[in-house]
């Protein structure tokens, strides 16, 4: 015990901190398509990392060069400091858990998860209490004699987590592991999945498309297109201050509005209409005067009001649209000049009177820190 | 149940009459005492005696058997192989010619596959007997088999044999220990297969055949040349039997196991 504050886990901020996994210039080419495009990335042990992006954006070719079923076209990819492209994905301390399970059909819940111990240097008389141990892990004790077609998608999943997880690997890779599940079900996995993470210790490297998901379960986040990285982050970090117009769209849902910056005392001040004030907002980025810019706005950011308040950007516009979620509106609103601005509020009282309708003039206001400047 | 229109009635029943009386008739007359095999004598089974005591059909039916055996097994054993290699091998070098070449024996006509062949094993020497006839056999059953495994790996999932390399298996024993398994009924309905067709065929093994083995077609051939015996009834009903009794059990079989997978499923998901 070394006391004092209690340390935050944050090995990519830690210079001395050993990656587990070192990309080095990895590109992997199909014929002339680009899948994966000079790629250099770190992942530390015990992250649960997610490989975020829509499809086609190169995510999976990553991970299935982790596990060795697809090699780079150039670079290299190292696991704990060793090359890994002459290991075959049978040799690797790399297990995956597939989007389609694949589980083997002919074989039941325990076989399937003693399967990889079974062909390992584990005793023979160890794998039965290993795989009881599994089995405790995914709650799945009383399925052991069923075959896969025999129990829930559910419970397949968690066989199929077991099964990756029995022979203790160093990492851990998921490939879309609960899109096959429905919304509810999605929700409760996801937690017992950071669960698992944390009780085993293993590094997760998750490969989904769902930004929700990656959001909640990931310790850090590699938003990916056409076989880039456009940014490699934590959760929150992404969501508040998004490298790119691209991320900040993909991510959570956003208003970009496009303007020119032009310095101001501790920022820079936007102007996006003609015959409007310029909105200000704070930012670490570098611009020169007149240049053209994206400002991104989060519409939880935005306060909703029907008589004009005093901050630091004060625009007035026309409710166009409401899509109420029970717990929070959000507006869709026409500024002058035909800009649109999304604003979200929360439900918090019960009665109508004030409430805000279509075609209303309201006011939005939100603070300088709330935007995001981005260069273009 | 639904009543059927006349129109229907008479249609089936044409159908079924085309395709059975001929076979109905020649049940009926190889119970027939008489040795004139279109004039009714009597009830005898004295015929299907006479059959068992005919050593040349009982030598001709053993080696019949053996045959196909032995050649539906080699047959499965390469199609089976071929079939991997063509649906997982990738795009290698000359994918497309070795497919084509692979199919193209199941439209080739028989006279010409057995006449190459004969020509083959005159060339090379071999005498023709079990061995020519297996060879001939193998050659032309293993594109039948390779055709019907191939149609199954087709809908393969792929990712479990990924997962099988991916807990350490190598590739042959990921094939071994995996796939073999989960595509052993298509295995084995290639394997019936081209056990069945080594069973009828003439054409291919009246060129490879010699004189010192004779398979069953080629023995009720030729003794039909001769004039038809009430014996070959007796036998052609033996074989329809078999037949039958195969069909009928492998179609109980698969419908069982259908209805036990639904059956399964239907409590997983209300269990779940």
């Amino acid at each position: 015990m070394t006391g004092g504050a209690p340390q935050v886990f944050a090995p990519w901020d830690d210079p001395k901190a050993k990656p587990l996994i070192e990309f080095r210039g990895v590109t992997k080419r199909f014929g002339d398509f680009t899948a994966v495009d000079a790629i250099d990335l770190n992942i530390y042990p015990r992250e649960f990392f997610a490989l975020l992006g829509p499809s086609g954006c190169g995510k999976t070719t990553l991970m299935r060069m982790l596990a060795g079923f697809e090699t780079p076209t150039e670079g290299h990819i190292l696991l704990d400091g060793k090359d890994l492209a002459a290991v075959p994905p049978n040799r690797r301390a790399v297990n995956m858990m597939f989007q389609s399970y694949a589980l083997f059909p002919h074989l039941t819940v325990y076989d399937n998860i003693a399967f990889g111990l079974k062909r390992s240097d584990m005793p023979k008389s160890e794998i039965d209490g290993r795989v009881t141990e599994m089995l405790k892990l995914v709650q799945l004790g009383p399925f052991a004699k069923r075959k896969p077609h025999q129990i829930s998608g559910g419970q397949r999943q968690r066989v199929a987590l077991a099964r990756a997880l029995a022979k203790a690997p160093k990492l851990l890779l998921l490939d879309e592991p609960l899109a096959a599940l429905d919304k509810k079900l999605r929700h409760d996995t996801q937690f017992e999945l950071m669960d698992i993470q944390e009780k085993t210790g293993t590094t997760f490297v998750i490969v989904t498309h769902d930004q929700e998901e990656a959001m909640t379960v990931a310790s850090r986040i590699a938003v990916m297109k056409d076989g880039r990285l456009l940014q490699v982050s934590t959760p929150p970090q992404i969501y508040e201050n998004p490298n790119s117009a691209y991320v900040a769209d993909f991510i959570g849902d956003v208003t970009i509005i496009n303007g020119t910056a032009e310095p101001h005392p501790d920022g820079y001040a936007v102007h996006w209409a003609e015959g409007q004030a310029p909105l200000v907002v704070r930012s670490p980025l570098t611009l020169s005067s007149g240049q053209a810019c994206h400002l991104a706005i989060r519409p939880e950011k935005v306060d909703v009001s029907k008589t004009r308040p005093e901050d630091d950007n004060v625009v007035k516009g026309e409710v166009i649209d409401i899509a109420y979620l029970g717990n929070l509106s959000t507006f869709h609103v026409r500024l002058p000049g035909g800009q649109m601005l999304k604003a979200q509020k929360f439900n918090t009282e019960h009665s109508a009177r004030k409430e805000i309708t279509w075609g209303d003039e309201i006011w939005l206001s939100w603070s300088d820190e709330c935007a995001v400047l981005l260069d273009r | 149940m639904r009543r059927l229109s006349w129109f229907n009635v008479t249609s089936l029943t044409l159908g079924f009459a085309f395709l059975y009386v001929p076979m109905l008739i020649l049940i009926v007359y190889s119970f027939n005492e008489s040795k004139l095999v279109t004039v009714w004598a009597g009830f005898s089974t004295k015929w299907y005696g006479e059959l068992f005591r005919n050593e040349a059909f009982l030598d001709a039916a053993g080696v019949t058997l053996r045959v196909a055996f032995i050649s539906a097994t080699i047959a499965t054993v390469l199609g089976t192989m071929a079939a991997y290699v063509m649906v997982r091998g990738g795009r290698f070098f000359g994918r497309t010619l070795f497919s084509g070449m692979i199919y193209a024996p199941l439209v080739m006509p028989e006279v010409i596959t057995g006449l190459s062949l004969l020509l083959l094993f005159i060339a090379i020497g071999l005498d023709r007997g079990v061995l020519t006839i297996v060879l001939a056999h193998t050659t032309f059953a293993m594109c039948y088999v390779s055709v019907v495994v191939s149609s199954r790996l087709v809908t393969f999932d792929r990712s479990v044999e990924e997962a099988a390399l991916d807990l350490g298996c190598t590739p042959f024993d990921a094939f071994r220990s995996v796939t073999l398994p989960i595509i052993a009924p298509a295995v084995i309905s290639g394997w019936l297969l081209a056990f069945t067709l080594s069973l009828d065929d003439l054409v291919i093994a009246s060129f490879t055949a010699g004189p010192s083995a004779t398979t069953l077609p080629i023995k009720i051939f030729s003794s039909v040349r001769l004039g038809v015996s009430p014996e070959i009834n007796a036998l052609s009903t033996i074989l329809i039997a078999i037949v039958a009794t195969g069909v009928i059990t492998a179609s109980l079989v698969s419908k069982r196991a259908i209805a036990r997978q639904r059956q399964d499923q239907r409590a997983a998901v209300a269990g779940a």
